[in-house]
């Protein structure tokens, strides 16, 4: 089984607020997906750290206004993300279809 | 003017020192439901050139984190097929073993296979059972040789080259119409599709001799550069420009051609009827400041505002020839889109 690659840091007894692991991830992610929280009316803080440069993990901290979970927030963040970036690609899939084929340099 | 670097963009692939990165705010445009244009879910994307090797376009209502993490994945996360284990059996030649061997991976190969195959890790972890593209049989590795000899009579020694390299079938037991995995390069290609001249590795001098089996593997740009399907990947803000006309009327026009030509790009024109400095080309301006500089100098600062737009990016991607453009663009966004779902399940998993 592959390991997990999501994990919570420290206190989460409150589900309004929690830092998040995201385990193998980097600036890549953590910046989008804190970009995307910030977005969100619900979310009061959002911000994200990698912690040490040599540990390949991601902190995502998520503050809410209590109104939804720290967690549904970070899914509904990624679930954008997702969103985005099929948005993304079915432009791209439009241009290339309507573009003239591609010339050698 | 200068303007901070966002985390995560530096030089280096993997860059981005930045320790607790929070919001900063800075909305631009507002979209028809009173949300910004970049919270929106749906960024524009404009393609403005596309070639065998490189593809220019521009990315709109998005965030520079979105863009950024596109250019990352591109760099970093686009899988491709590189040598990866060198196997030296004679090398007579002036370059030692592991030279040798560093040349071997840096070559780029056509790697539209890299789909169907797996890399070490993956099948390892056996983290591709669910996926359709993979299956038991997927391969790990490709096996190429390279032997070449320089005999007594070509004195004027010999070139080894990509186009040496060869992919030995019977060694890896592959259907030889699916596997189309070749060194490639950017140079101009022969009626069969073959590099006209390879990539050179060794020179050999009369009566040298390399014979090499390579290894290829499956890999991605974070684990080696080798495996980077690009030779650049970049993004630039689209500056706005905004001129004070009010204070540009106070010049006159030998000041306003002094200071049009005192950008060391085409910038700024001079209108050929109304006499008036106009924008001729935003995208020429390279966030120099001459312009800004030249305009304090004159006594008039403030004459120009230039912000670059946070929304609004254009890329320039140049691939190795290891994948077109267009399959770099969409891998990377799928990438995304994996690593996201990936961590999205195990995140609703998470006990709280």
């Amino acid at each position: 089984m592959p390991e997990e690659k999501a994990d919570v840091v420290g206190d989460a007894s409150d589900d309004s607020m929690a830092t998040f692991a995201l385990l193998d991830e980097t600036h890549t992610l953590g910046n989008a997906v804190r970009f995307l929280l910030n977005g969100n009316n619900n979310v009061d803080f959002c911000g994200y750290s990698v912690p040490h440069p040599s540990d390949h993990v991601v902190h995502v901290r998520v503050q809410t206004t209590g109104e939804i979970s720290a967690k549904q927030a970070l899914i509904d963040a990624g679930n954008q993300l997702v969103d985005v970036c099929d948005a993304l690609e079915s432009s791209f899939d439009v241009a290339l279809a309507q573009a003239p084929p591609p010339t050698s340099t | 003017m200068a303007y901070p670097p966002p985390p995560g963009m530096g030089m280096m692939p993997m860059g981005g020192p930045h320790p607790m990165a929070a919001a900063g705010h800075h909305h631009q445009g507002v979209g028809s439901l009173g949300i910004p244009h970049k919270f929106q879910r749906k960024p524009k994307l404009t393609l403005r050139d596309m070639r065998d090797d490189y593809c220019e376009f521009e990315l709109k209502n998005t965030d520079t984190s979105v863009a950024n993490a596109l250019r990352r994945t591109m760099i970093g996360e686009v899988p491709t097929i590189a040598i990866d284990l060198v196997d030296v059996e004679v090398n007579t030649s002036v370059l030692n073993d592991e030279f040798i061997a560093h040349r071997m991976g840096l070559i780029p190969l056509k790697s539209d296979f890299a789909v169907k195959m797996q890399t070490v890790y993956e099948a390892a972890s056996g983290s591709n059972e669910n996926n359709e593209n993979y299956s038991a049989q997927s391969p790990t590795e490709l096996t190429f040789k390279l032997h070449k000899r320089c005999e007594s009579s070509q004195t004027a020694g010999i070139d080894v080259t990509s186009n040496d390299i060869e992919w030995d079938q019977a060694a890896d037991g592959l259907d030889p119409n699916e596997v189309d995995v070749k060194p490639t390069t950017l140079a101009k290609l022969d009626e069969s599709g073959n590099p006209e001249k390879g990539i050179l590795i060794v020179k050999l001098r009369p009566g040298q001799e390399v014979k090499l089996t390579c290894i290829a593997r499956k890999g991605i740009g974070k684990d080696h550069a080798k495996w980077s399907p690009v030779a650049t990947a970049v993004f630039t803000f689209v500056p706005d420009i905004r001129i004070d006309q009010a204070l540009m009327d106070t010049l006159t026009e030998d000041q306003r051609r002094a200071w049009i030509a005192s950008c060391p790009t085409q910038v700024f024109e001079l209108d050929p009827t109304t006499r008036r400095v106009i924008v001729k080309d935003p995208e020429a301006y390279t966030y120099d400041g001459e312009c800004i500089k030249k305009a304090a100098e004159m006594g008039v600062p403030g004459l120009v505002e230039i912000t670059p737009r946070s929304d609004d990016f254009v890329f320039r991607v140049e691939t190795t020839g290891a994948l077109p453009p267009a399959t770099v663009v969409v891998w990377a966004l799928e990438t995304i889109e994996e690593k996201l779902k990936g961590t999205q399940e195990d995140i609703k998993k998470l006990i709280m």
